[in-house]
Parts: C-alpha cells; structure tokens; sequence
C-alpha cells in the first residue's frame, strides 16, 4: 500500500485556527507552482500509488481547468491508473460544480469538504468565508455530480459552540449524503489568528470533551463508527489513504510542507511557497530514519488511534521478529492492567474512555 | 618570622572583597592583569552566587615602601552567615583583618557580626571604605557609622576602590605596619590549626594549616586531636596560586600537609594537629564539628538510583565535609537520604552542585529544623524530620531551636521589618540606633520561620535595604502541631511539617490550594487533604484530565506528533511517583512560597 500526497498550498484567506501550511491571496504564483510541482513529481517517475489525497490549504481554489492540467500532469510521470480511492478537499466557498463535475472527470472519487460547523455565527467567528446554506448546497452538488464518498470536517469548540449548536450541525450532516465525518478539537496554534487576538467564547478543556463525547455518541446513533480518534465513517467508507498512514504505511508527500515516509525514511518539505517554486526538489528541511524499537513503538502509537482496528501484536511480531517486540509488549500489558488499553486474545485497543485523553497512553507507548 | 604578616579581609556580601583580593595578587605582581576576575573563587557556583564558599588562601612576596620584603599571607574568608564557624576559625589563623565597607551600602549586618568575630580573635582591625570611585559613595557616613557602631578610629579608615586599585598600595602598607608579626617559637612543639581543607583524588584530604609553634616538614608524624589519629607527612608546602612544594613550615607559616590522609571524616575545620612524640600539647581552645541546622530529604526520582546517589553523596563529602548525610526511608518516596546543613544558602549551593556537579536527578524535600520533643514517657527526642514524629497524644510538648537575629535597617523601614517579624513569631530583644538614619532590630526567631522564605521577605519589604545576621541562640517551648499531607487518601510523610498551632488552619489551606496547583492533573481525582492527627483541616479536589489528545493526527506529518509526545514524556521524567501519583519538585517546596 503506497498513498500519494499533494499539497496546495494557497486560501482565499487564513482561517483563524489555521495552522497548516497555506499562503492567502497568492493566486498569481498557481501557474508557477503547478510547474514546481511536475518538477517535483518527475523525481518519482515510474512510482505507482494505491491512493490519492489533494489536500490543502484549499485545493477547489484551483478551478476546473488547473485542477484538470494538474491530474494530467501528475498521471503522465506517476502510476496513478489502479487508484483504490482519490480523494480531493473543498471548500463550501469555491466548490463550484463546474470544479465538482471536472474533479469527478479526472479520477477523483472521494470529495472532502471544509463544513466546520453549520451554525453561521460559529463561522463567521472562525474566519470561514462560507455559510451553513452553502455548506449544505456543496454536500447536494457533490451528490449530484456522482461523488458516493463524501466527507465533511467539523470543528469541536468553536468560539460561541454549544451542546445544542453541535447537535443541530451534527443532526443536518447525518441526514444529508454525507458518509464520512472527521470531528477535530480546535486547539489554538502558535501563529494563528486565534493565538494573536484570543476569540471570546472558547470553551474550556473539560467542556470541549463533553462535546467531543457528546458528537461521538450521537454519530454512533446514526449508524457512523468511531474508526479513529478524531474520525468516523458509515460502514465501509473510511478514508483508506489516511488508513494508511495509521497503520504506519508508506506515502509520498508533493509540495511545499508535505511529508512523506518512503523507503523507512521520514521526510519533509519546507513550508515556503516561493522557496519551492524556486527550487522545488531543494526543498527538504527535515528527515529521520528510524531504528526498530523506535519504528515499532511510533507504529503501535499510529494503530492504537484506530479504536476498531486496534494494533495486532502477533502481526507485528511477524513483520519485525518476536525479540524486537518484547519491550513494547512489557509496556502494552502494564497500560491493560492500568485500564488505559484493553486486550482481545494479541490485539490491544484504546477504550472509548480513553479517547480524549489518549497523549496519556501514547506517551508512555513511545521510547 | 618579622616580615610575615597574616591577614584577612571580612566584609559583608557583595562588599567587594573578592575583587580587592585579585587587585591585591595584581599589583604584587602575583597574577598578570587579566580579565579573569576574581582568581580565589574557583567554584563556578561561587561566582554565579558571588560569594565565597570555601576558605583559601595565597602566599604574596611583597616589598614594602620601607624597603624591607614581606611575606604576606592573604587568607580567604567565607562571606555568608551560614559559614560562620569557618569564619571564626579562618581568623584565628590570621593576626589583622581588612574590614571592607562598601561606600554606598555603608555598615551592615555581617560587617557587624564579622568585625565582632575578629575583635574576639584579637585580631587587629583595618578600617577600609571601598567604591569611592562610585558616584554614590557615602565615605563620611561610612566613616562615622565604623566609628559609632564599632568604635573604630576614624583617623585609622583608609579610602580604595578595589576595582580601579586606587589606595590598594596603601593599604597592603597599612598591612605590614600595623598587622603585628606572627608570636610563637620554632623551637617548641608542634601545634597548628585546621583552616580549611580540600579533596585530592591520588593525594587524600589535604588539610590547611596555620602553623602557632614548631615546624613541620615530611616525615614527622602528626596527630590530630580530635581524633588522636597519627599520619605521617609526606609532603608540606604554601600556597601560591596553586600548592608549591617547601622544605619546612615554621611557626607564624601557613600552608598545607600532605599525609595520606583517606577520609575527609578525619579532617575537621577548627582542629588542631600537634606531633605524635607530644601527644599532650593542648588543643586550641574553641573547636566544635560543623554543626548542621537545616535538614532535608534527598531522593532519587527514580527509585533504583538510590545506590548511585549514595555513591555521590560519599564523593561530594570527601569535597564539602560540613555535609551530613544518613539513609533515610520514606513511605511515599521510598529510599534516600536525610542530608544536613550549615544553613540554608549552604543547602542550596549543596543541592545545586548534587544535581549539577554529580548529575542526581533528585527530589529535595521540605527543609526541617532539629525540634526537642519531650514525650509524656520521659523521653526526649531530638528530630530532624516531621514524619519521624511520635503521635500527638505521646508527645508532652515541643521545643524548637531559636535564633538571635541582628537586622540593620534605614529608618524608613522599621515599620514593615517590624511587622514581618512578629508574624515570624519573633521577640523583640532590643533596638538599637547607631546613629539617625539606622536602626538595628534585635530579634529572638524560631529557626524554622528563619529557614523558610524570612530573608526574602525581609529584603522585599526593606526594598532591598535591610540585612541581617543570625547566631543559635538555644532552644524555646513551642506551641507545634504536626501537620500531615494527605494526596490521594494517602499520607506523603515528606511532606508533613511542623507549624504553629495558631494560623494552622490558614496556613494548612493555602498550602492545599498551592499543592492543586502544582500537581499535574491525573486520569482520575485527587483528592488532597492537610490533617492534624485525625482532624481534617482542609481539602481540595485536583480534577481528571478530560483532554490531552492529539486531533488532527492526518497530513502525514508524523515526525511532528511523536516529537510533541517525547515532549510530554520528557516533563514527566522530572517528577517523582508518588503511589499512582506523580509529583514535581516544586510541590515538595511549595510550604516556603505561601504567603501569610
């Protein structure tokens, strides 16, 4: 299983909890990058992939027509023609269905869309340059350009967020053609909007649990499974490039702030626009091999957040020999005796008690 | 044994003295001028600190303006009030001491205590003001304060500035004139002081020694009296800026014995070493072991360190024998050690070098004084740590030890120095006015309430103007409870203390409320508890943590997310368990930050 990456990395505007690596109001450069990015991919030429993942930044900014020059360059050096799954981000703002009908004619099959909240003060408080209206209308566009798979991102602790505002978002996404929901805790980063000019309204870390708890059980009601920390799914539509990286996968991460993990090695390119347009394969600033021990503690880490799954032991001791796993196995068994990881015959998972305060477990999993 | 001149400088802290001392080793053509500073400190703690810890001391050639050539020695002197023994003991070495007055501070507590240390010793006093380069020296006030606080001569004040060495010339003149030449024959026995000492790995204990009668060369036996041990010497020498080799010592000489001497246990500041063929020779009258005030326990943070500290503590007390350490066993923290010392800059210096010097990581808990506890049986127990105390109901009652505190103070701030020492529990001995802008505050205090945050506190409502100097003043009944912490329904006997009945209750719930903030949340409750005996007198809840997870695990980006969790993981390194609990150090020193 190899999963492809490929960052955009421009907004229309920063969000203010944003803090992925994104330029606002740099359209001019989009020619200019979708040539770095070639240049970049050529370096692969030959490398086949099972799964596609555009994300961003804000890739519907592209339009129809870039998007189609991008898919077409990247399929003429990568192997991008047995693709299990591709999925593309979108913004309630920009996803028009001129850009929905190009993306379903390029391949992609699987939409995720930036909703964060159905509740129009929580947004705009946010910096979202969209309403719940046209979030909504997104979903039904999506639907009617023959996208199955379709996810929408919510945002947990929004300024001004309340039990009953969560619920009325949650209520409408269950009933529209949505299939995939990823719930993320708003944490305020450095650097962002939120860390400079802190918003009125935040919740604090207890009340932000209630309502990560509360939307776990309220989506478990509607036939979604909790399959990973911040991620839930109908049955059968669980995004498997990120399945990929939680199970401690291989992938390949193109443009400026992408990770990848290829060949053993974990590397990265730096986030800056114009450094890479520049010299788009100058780029890497950070980069770790990994020894086994380290390997295998990073990978009980990744498979403990998938809470159905969970992390086989014998499969690993398989793949890395019994004498390596001996260390991580003493620690496993202390967390299951602790009541912080429960067993099933060799496989462990993280109880749903322990999901949000799950750092606990993981820090005493890695060396 | 004419041209040997034997002299110190006292001062109070910051005064200066270090960097007269390098002034003095430059213009005598000891050092060359450099830019390293201050050569007798050599401990990099010490300079951080700008204090001296260890005494030491330099052997200075020096032709005077007489034309006659002198052997000067320069003893080093420890500066802070928890030394004060060494001090004593350094300047019965000496036959004159420089007594250095910074110019804009003028006399203060430990100019005092130390001025009054050398009279005892019938030193001969030299009066110095220095800084009067400095725009805000004050050398008449200076001048009228050594005279009307310590009778000294006004005539006899000699004006330096240590830093740019003006009258430094003048003074070491005033030093051969007016120090008086070292009494006591070569041809008599051997009998010599103990100054100081200091570790040498291939060499031993290498002890400091002012020479009153006799000689000393290699080969003669020695005898230490204290012990009555015999070494025979293998090597003697004075110092120059390191140890220089000689022949012989002569009575009035100071300079070291090198005597195969193994265990710093064996060598006592204060002692005195005569030679074995005259066992009978008296000891010089005065000497006592270092006496340890301040006690504390000292644990690995991890439990099966517990040998590797022991191995520490052993090489640390080889370098600092004024150190005292025991095994201790604590139900909370497991095993450590109970450590004593001088006082609490000494604790702190020592604590640092521990974890600094010979890389512990450990857990200090709450400093303890030594309390008499007269049991209803009869018994009497003298206990230096809280938890070894026996049940209230056996107990008679408690006595704890006092200290007699000198304060000097402007006028201005009478008020407020006034009222932090009666909530200190102090008892006001005297006042005195050595002239119109100064007063000197004389306090009878508990040591405990000395030893937790009194100097601090003092300095912070004098705006930095007050010092102050303390001496054991003997024991005093006391109205003590124990007080006992209880963290998840469990008693952390490290950290149970001692407090007076009264405030109690107050100050029990402010250390509750101090302790549910420095504790890290857990998984589950907390519940924290202080008790006296059976009787609960405050409680606070800490909460579980409802959210420590990492959410937007997706991107890839997985460097990044491990690295935040080695992060984590690395806080908690530096915390001790505490049954399922985990405790930083601060919690166990949270008692001495409350506000009363």
């Amino acid at each position: 299983m190899q999963g492809l990456y490929v960052h955009i990395p421009f907004c229309v505007r920063k969000c203010y909890y944003c803090d992925f690596y994104s330029e606002g109001g740099k359209l001019h450069l989009l020619d200019d990058y979708l040539k770095a990015l070639l240049t970049e991919a050529e370096q692969y030429r030959g490398l086949t992939f099972d799964t596609l993942y555009i994300g961003g930044g804000t890739p519907s900014i592209l339009g129809a027509a870039a998007l189609e020059q991008m898919m077409r360059g990247l399929s003429g050096c990568l192997g991008l023609s047995d693709l299990e799954e591709a999925t593309i981000e979108a913004n309630p703002d920009t996803a028009s269905s001129e850009f929905l009908r190009a993306a379903a004619a390029s391949g992609i099959s699987r939409l995720s869309i930036g909703v964060q909240s159905l509740n129009d003060d929580e947004l705009t408080r946010s910096g979202r340059l969209h309403n719940a209206t046209q979030a909504l209308k997104a979903i039904d566009m999506a639907s009617g350009c023959g996208f199955d798979d379709i996810s929408a991102d919510i945002i947990v602790g929004l300024p001004g967020q309340t039990t009953k505002s969560l619920e009325n978002t949650l209520c409408s996404l269950s009933h529209s053609a949505v299939t995939h929901i990823s719930a993320y805790c708003l944490s305020i980063e450095q650097g962002t909007e939120f860390a400079r000019h802190p918003p009125s309204g935040l919740t604090t870390d207890e009340e932000q649990a209630e309502l990560f708890e509360l939307a776990a059980r309220y989506l478990k009601e509607n036939g979604f499974v909790h399959y990973e920390i911040s991620n839930f799914a109908l049955p059968g539509r669980e995004c498997r490039h990120n399945l990929n990286y939680w199970r401690g996968g291989e992938y390949l991460g193109l443009g400026p702030g992408a990770a990848s993990h290829l060949r053993g090695r974990r590397f990265k390119n730096a986030p800056d626009l114009q450094k890479y347009i520049v010299g788009p394969l100058a780029d890497e600033c950070e980069s770790e091999t990994l020894d086994v021990e380290s390997k295998l503690a990073e990978e009980a880490m990744l498979r403990l957040r998938l809470l159905e799954e969970g992390l086989d032991i014998a499969e690993l001791e398989e793949r890395y020999g019994r004498n390596n796993v001996g260390r991580l196995l003493a620690r496993l068994t202390k967390l299951t005796d602790a009541g912080m990881l429960v067993r099933e015959g060799k496989r462990y998972r993280l109880p749903p008690a322990m999901v949000m305060v799950s750092n606990r477990v993981f820090t005493e999993i890695i060396n | 044994m004419n041209n040997l001149r034997n002299f110190c400088i006292i001062a109070h802290i910051d005064h200066g003295k270090s960097t007269l001392a390098d002034r003095i080793l430059e213009l005598t053509g000891m050092v060359r001028k450099t830019s390293m500073d201050q050569m007798l400190d050599s401990m990099d703690l010490e300079r951080e600190r700008g204090i001296t810890i260890k005494a030491k001391s330099v052997r200075i050639p020096y032709k005077a303006g007489d034309g006659g050539e002198y052997i000067l020695n320069l003893i080093d002197t420890p500066g802070h009030v928890d030394f004060n023994y060494e001090v004593s003991r350094s300047l019965m070495a000496c036959e004159g001491a420089v007594l250095l007055v910074d110019a804009t501070q003028g006399v203060e507590a430990q100019t005092i205590a130390n001025a009054n240390l050398a009279l005892d010793a019938g030193l001969k006093i030299i009066p110095a003001i220095n800084k009067i380069d400095l725009p805000g020296a004050m050398v008449d006030d200076c001048c009228l304060q050594l005279y009307s606080m310590l009778g000294l001569s006004i005539e006899d004040i000699l004006l330096v500035s240590a830093k740019d060495g003006t009258g430094v010339i003048e003074l070491l003149e005033a030093v051969v004139a007016r120090v008086p030449p070292p009494s006591g024959s070569a041809d008599t026995p051997l009998k010599c002081l103990i100054f100081d000492s200091f570790y040498d790995a291939y060499r031993g204990v290498i002890p400091h020694l002012r020479i009153f009668t006799g000689s000393l060369k290699a080969g003669d036996k020695i005898l230490i009296k204290s012990t009555e041990k015999i070494y025979e010497v293998e090597e003697v020498g004075y110092f120059s800026l390191g140890l220089a080799q000689c022949p012989m010592l002569q009575a009035g000489e100071v300079g070291y014995a090198v005597a195969l001497i193994r265990n710093a246990g064996e060598i006592h500041v204060g002692d005195t070493v005569v030679s074995s063929d005259h066992p009978e020779e008296l000891a010089i009258p005065g000497f006592r072991m270092a006496q340890s005030m301040v006690y504390c326990g000292v644990y690995p943070i991890v439990t099966s360190e517990y040998g590797k500290l022991g191995a520490a503590l052993e090489k640390f007390k080889l370098n600092d024998s004024s150190i005292v350490f025991e095994k201790e066993n604590s139900a909370a923290l497991g095993y450590g050690y109970r450590m004593g010392f001088l006082g609490m800059l000494h604790m702190e210096i020592a604590l640092e070098r521990l974890r600094r010097e010979y890389e512990q990581d450990i857990i200090a808990t709450m400093p303890s004084v030594i309390y008499k506890v007269f049991c209803k049986n009869g018994d009497i127990l003298m206990l230096d740590n809280p938890s070894k105390f026996p049940p209230e109901g056996n107990i008679g009652h408690i006595e704890e030890p006092i200290i007699r505190t000198r304060i000097i103070v402007p006028s201005a701030h009478i008020g407020p120095c006034m009222e932090l020492a009666d909530a200190k529990r102090g008892t006001l001995v005297g006042i005195e006015h050595p002239d119109d802008r100064r007063a000197i505050l004389i306090y009878d205090l508990p040591l405990a309430d000395m030893i937790t945050d009194f100097y601090d506190r003092l300095k912070s409502v004098s705006r930095g103007y007050a010092s102050m100097d303390y001496e054991l003043n003997g024991y005093r009944v006391g109205d003590l409870v124990k007080v006992d912490i209880i963290v998840n329904n469990g008693i952390v006997d490290a950290l149970s203390y001692i407090a007076p009945k009264e405030g109690a209750t107050a100050r029990g719930r402010a250390l509750i409320h101090k302790l549910s903030k420095t504790i890290p949340k857990h998984l589950f409750k907390i519940p924290l508890q202080a008790a006296i005996g059976a009787q609960v007198i405050a409680r606070e809840d800490i909460f579980p943590m409802r959210k420590d997870v990492l959410a937007k695990c997706y991107g890839g980006d997985i460097t990044r997310k491990r690295k935040l969790l080695e992060k984590q993981k690395e806080g908690k390194k530096k915390m001790k368990m505490v049954g399922f609990v985990e405790v930083p150090q601060e919690a166990f020193l949270s008692l001495m930050k409350i506000e009363d």
